[in-house]
């Protein structure tokens, strides 16, 4: 019972803005009323996506041990590698109700049934009684979920999507990486000169991953207030920008910027062009630093990481370049079973407040966003490719998250699917949008 | 005397139960659950259904206006006859070929085996790698010996066909191998010894002996194949994601997989499911129909 | 046997075995490219997917990773546990199942068959939802007991394999002459001692092999394992090794480890079992 009243002071410590403990005396209302309810160590069923080989894996179970010593609470976990088949697997729980005490899922449409089904409980509800419950957090920046725009997740690492650039490859064609200033005129003259030195200007499998460029190109069309919108039809403002970014995919697609065989060859295989010195630039996630960099979790395939850099894509129109797609898509949840049952509501409370310690997110987090109210912290001994990455976000003059995640995910992967017959000139990008939005099952998510 | 000993029907109960209530609980109930979803709407595997569609059977009527299942269907039927043909026609040589020989049978046994233990994940890498476009295997084999000079795109509209069926007709044929030699091993050695000595040898035994007494086990490959390629899903969707080349190389099992799954649309892939049985038992039955099991 | 008639023979045989080779050569291949990329360094199987692991380009790593943070040989236990009653349950069930089907004539015996064959066909991807839901009403998933929690899976990996034992050894025992069954009816047999003491000794490659097929893929049917064994303790060796090598699908180097690691097993089943398949040696002496 000590040690459990002292993690929760500590917890409390931690959630104060200021290090140094120096909130004790504010953090005291929380750590009685834990204490008060909670009797002998509970066992909690956790489910993340911690699972498998995910590059925070190790210090997932490090921030698990940590926990278990502390309160004398068991955590059972039952973490697994994020994917279709899991996502199903989750929400099955949730309806036969067999779900976890505490839930580590995304926040987008993706939560929306056991969100309306009244399953979890929101961040609002959970303050009436933990009233420090992740208060290190800025509370603008906790994902609220698209069914009730109330937060439910306490959010721990977060992404950015960025134009990963070979400088070997450039230098060869006698070119400098863009910066914050390049504009998409300068960088399709860039891809112009690429092309006709016999390089791959931009690697990208239009035919499985457009969904990068999909991004960037609406982005492009419009500014970061804007971006979250999602059309209600092909016509209105929103449809009109999509329509426009998807244009502009085909007129690079036209221009002969992506791999001859970008419609028929794997994602992997036209990243690949990357390591081969073959390709100049690749728009994707900060998860893919780690393929770069050759953590364990990944395939580590480039011989000098100094060769490579990681960049703003260049915007047009209203659009910086410096505006960026960056959020937080995922965070914990404790689902209404565990509330409702004294015992494991304290343990659930104290391993979400364990989680999500400035110090434990920090350790996560590796240089991707935060919501922390301390901000972003450089992870320990950052590579190149790391720093090039912070220098990026902290220099964003804007950001919006990506929106396909608004998207539910038959439409979305209708729209993507469709991407290969637009810039092959067989359907017209309108039709393409109305169609995705058309579907059936389309409408009833927002 | 056959009639006499399977007359008395009642110990039919205690051999057929326990296999029916296994299919029942674990097959058909849950199968019936899946026809019932297809009438329904459900946004993702695990989802709770959001009503009736409307009309209820708006599933089926967009299955055969949907393009993508036509080609689906098309390049299923095609895999099925080459699997027929090619994987079991092949199996049957090599199966008798075997049988033939006395050094090293089972050496050859054990190594056509391998295909179907490694999994389809390896396979697909192996494959992708050895039909990459950019430096693949293939390309550089014809480069070098000079038949090529610019890099072919095996995944390509004009080429993808090839590259898909190969890998999945090879990757089955040690499996209908393994069930012919069983076949094979059944035929009582008297038989032969007894068609040696009317001075029948070589081709003469097995058009005469070996293929007629073979006759139920090429019947149980040929429903094998045709159900098998019904269902085939991970070697293609390993190498081909997303029906590539521009929806070309769906087949009826990876395009259930990509609804299901990939979509999320949940009551369609139902549907296709639905037909995907439907067009087993129908052509299993037709197959049944021409070629007759016989008892002995 | 005159010496023109030998050489005829020689050459046939020579024929035989270059064609058996050629085959061979094609299943081989692919079994040796992933041994020997298992040994190489992550990052270099797609570059140099085609070089051999020596000097720079050799490296344990991969098993290394795979060995360092789990514990494979519970998984191993795991896996031989619940694939072996698997394939047991299902050589009896289908044995006797088939054996009924084929000797027996009753109404409704087309209609069995055809439920059979429609059921072969079920995608997993649709029933496992209400499988899933059912198993939870009966309380035996997410329970935390190994027992139930392998129960939970071998229940429908049965149901799942029933339909292919059944048709292929329908097959097979539709084959077998019926007069050793007439001569033991008249002994006073049984149909029970019929089948356990004529049939099945009878049949036993066509059993030895539908029991590789069905360990085989019960071993091997990660989808099934996935939804039902979820904490590590529970994991087979499949399940195991696809959560260790499957992050984005990328690290190729400790993927073929874990595919080297998950054949072994497999292969040892398959040259135990294959005993059972093969002819006597009189068979191979049908002389020349």
């Amino acid at each position: 019972m000590k040690k459990f009243l002292s993690l929760t002071l500590a917890l409390a410590c931690c959630a104060s803005v200021f290090a140094g403990c120096g909130g004790a005396s504010s953090s005291a209302p929380a750590a009685s009323s834990a204490a008060s309810s909670g009797s002998a160590p509970a066992e909690i069923r956790v489910v993340t996506s911690y699972g498998g080989d995910d590059g925070n894996r190790v210090n997932f179970e490090n921030a698990v041990k940590a926990y278990e010593e502390a309160t004398g609470n068991t955590v059972v976990d039952e973490s697994a590698t994020s994917n279709e088949q899991w996502k199903a697997q989750v929400k099955a729980d949730f309806q036969t109700g067999s779900e976890p005490d505490v839930l580590f899922f995304f926040t987008g449409v993706d939560a929306n049934e056991f969100i309306k089904n009244n399953k979890v409980v929101s961040i609002e509800e959970i303050r009436k009684e933990y009233p420090e419950y992740a208060s290190n957090m800025k509370d603008g920046m906790l994902p609220a979920s698209p069914a009730d725009l109330k937060q439910y997740a306490v959010p721990v690492n977060g992404y950015w999507e960025g134009m990963f650039v070979n400088k070997t490859v450039l230098k060869d064609c006698g070119l400098e990486p863009p910066t914050a200033e390049t504009t998409w005129e300068e960088f399709m003259a860039m891809c112009k000169t690429i092309k006709e030195k016999g390089y791959t200007p931009i690697a990208c499998s239009l035919a499985e991953v457009p969904h990068y460029w999909f991004e960037f190109c609406i982005l492009n069309q419009g500014d970061p207030s804007q971006h979250v919108e999602v059309p209600a039809s092909a016509t209105d403002a929103a449809g009109q920008r999509w329509a426009a970014g998807l244009n502009q995919i085909k007129e690079m697609y036209e221009a002969g910027c992506f791999p001859t065989n970008t419609l028929t060859a794997t994602d992997a295989d036209t990243f690949q062009l990357m390591a081969d010195n073959k390709a100049a630039f690749a728009i994707d996630g900060s998860w893919k630093v780690g393929w770069f960099a050759g953590s364990d979790d990944a395939a580590g395939a480039v011989e000098n990481l100094d060769d490579y850099t990681v960049t703003y894509v260049p915007g047009m129109g209203e659009r910086k370049s410096t505006d960026i797609v960056a959020g937080l898509s995922m965070g914990y949840y404790i689902t209404r079973s565990a509330w409702e049952d004294p015992a494991r509501r304290d343990a659930a409370v104290a391993f979400v407040e364990a989680m999500t310690t400035d110090e434990v997110v920090n350790t996560f987090a590796g240089g991707t966003p935060t919501a922390l109210k301390s901000g972003m912290t450089k992870p320990e001994n950052p590579n190149s490719m790391q720093l090039a990455a912070i220098d990026m976000v902290n220099g964003a003059t804007g950001s919006a998250p990506a929106v396909q995640d608004s998207l539910n995910a038959t439409a979305r992967k209708q729209l993507f699917a469709s991407i290969k017959d637009i810039v092959t000139g067989s359907v017209k990008a309108e039709d393409a949008i109305q169609t995705a939005l058309d579907t059936p099952l389309a409408d009833e998510d927002k | 005397m056959n009639a006499m000993i399977y007359k008395k029907k009642w110990p039919l109960i205690l051999f057929l139960t326990p296999t029916f209530l296994f299919l029942t609980v674990y097959l058909y109930y849950p199968f019936l659950m899946n026809v019932w979803n297809s009438f329904n709407r459900i946004g993702g595997m695990g989802e709770a259904s959001r009503g009736l569609n409307n009309p209820p059977y708006e599933n089926y009527v967009k299955m055969f206006k949907d393009p993508l299942m036509s080609t689906a269907i098309k390049n299923t039927l095609i895999l099925m006859a080459l699997t027929v043909v090619i994987q079991v026609g092949l199996a049957l040589i090599l199966a008798l070929l075997v049988d033939q020989i006395k050094f090293g049978s089972q050496f050859f046994r054990t190594v056509y085996f391998f295909p179907i233990v490694i999994s389809a994940t390896a396979l697909g890498l192996l494959f992708n790698l050895i039909f990459l476009y950019d430096g693949g295997m293939l390309n550089q084999l014809l480069t070098n010996i000079g038949l090529i000079t610019e890099n072919i795109d095996w995944k390509d509209p004009s080429h993808f066909f090839g590259t898909l069926m190969m890998p999945v007709i090879w990757q089955y044929v040690g499996f209908y191998f393994v069930i012919i030699v069983t076949g094979l091993n059944n035929i009582s050695t008297d038989i032969y010894e007894a068609a040696e000595i009317d001075g029948a040898s070589g081709l003469g035994r097995i058009r005469y002996i070996t293929l007629p007494l073979l006759h139920n086990t090429l019947c149980t490959c040929l429903i094998l194949a045709i159900t098998g390629a019904l269902k085939v899903f991970d070697l293609p969707w390993t190498m081909f994601p997303g029906g590539m080349p521009l929806d070309g190389s769906w087949l009826t099992g990876t395009y259930m997989y990509y609804q299901t799954m990939e979509m999320a649309d949940v009551d369609y892939g139902s549907a296709i499911a639905v037909m995907i049985v439907v067009l087993g038992v129908v052509i299993s039955q037709l197959a049944n129909y021409i070629f007759k099991e016989k008892d002995y | 046997m005159n010496k023109i008639k030998r050489k005829k023979l020689s050459l046939g045989q020579f024929f035989i075995y270059l064609v058996l080779s050629l085959w061979a050569l094609t299943t081989i291949y692919p079994f040796v490219w992933v041994v020997l990329n298992s040994f190489k360094p992550k990052g270099l199987i797609r570059k140099e997917a085609f070089s051999l692991p020596i000097g720079d380009k050799f490296t344990l790593e991969n098993y290394v990773t795979a060995f360092r943070r789990v514990d494979i040989g519970a998984a191993y236990v795991n896996s031989l546990v619940i694939s072996g009653v698997v394939t047991a349950v299902v050589i009896v069930l289908a044995g006797l199942a088939a054996y009924a089907m084929v000797r027996y004539q009753f109404r409704g015996r087309t209609f069995l068959y055809s439920m059979i064959i429609a059921s072969s066909m079920f995608p997993i991807f649709s029933t496992i939802i209400p499988v899933f839901r059912m198993e939870n009403a009966w309380g035996i998933v997410n329970t935390g007991n190994i027992w139930l929690t392998r129960l939970s899976v071998i229940l429908p990996q049965i149901a799942g394999n029933l339909s292919f034992a059944i048709i292929v050894l329908m097959g097979f025992i539709r084959s077998l002459p019926i007069d050793l069954e007439e001569a033991a009816y008249l002994e006073g047999y049984s149909v029970f001692r019929i089948f356990f003491k004529i049939i099945m000794p009878l049949a036993r490659p066509s059993f030895a092999t539908v029991g590789i097929f069905t360990f085989l893929w019960s071993y091997n049917d990660l989808f099934t394992q996935m939804f039902f064994l979820r904490s590590k303790k529970f994991f087979t060796i499949t399940r195991l090794l696809n959560e260790i090598s499957s992050q984005a699908g990328t690290n190729y180097g400790l993927m073929v480890a874990a595919v080297v690691m998950v054949v072994i097993p497999v292969l040892v089943v398959y040259v135990f079992l294959q005993k059972n398949i093969i002819k006597g040696l009189t068979a191979g002496a049908v002389k020349g």
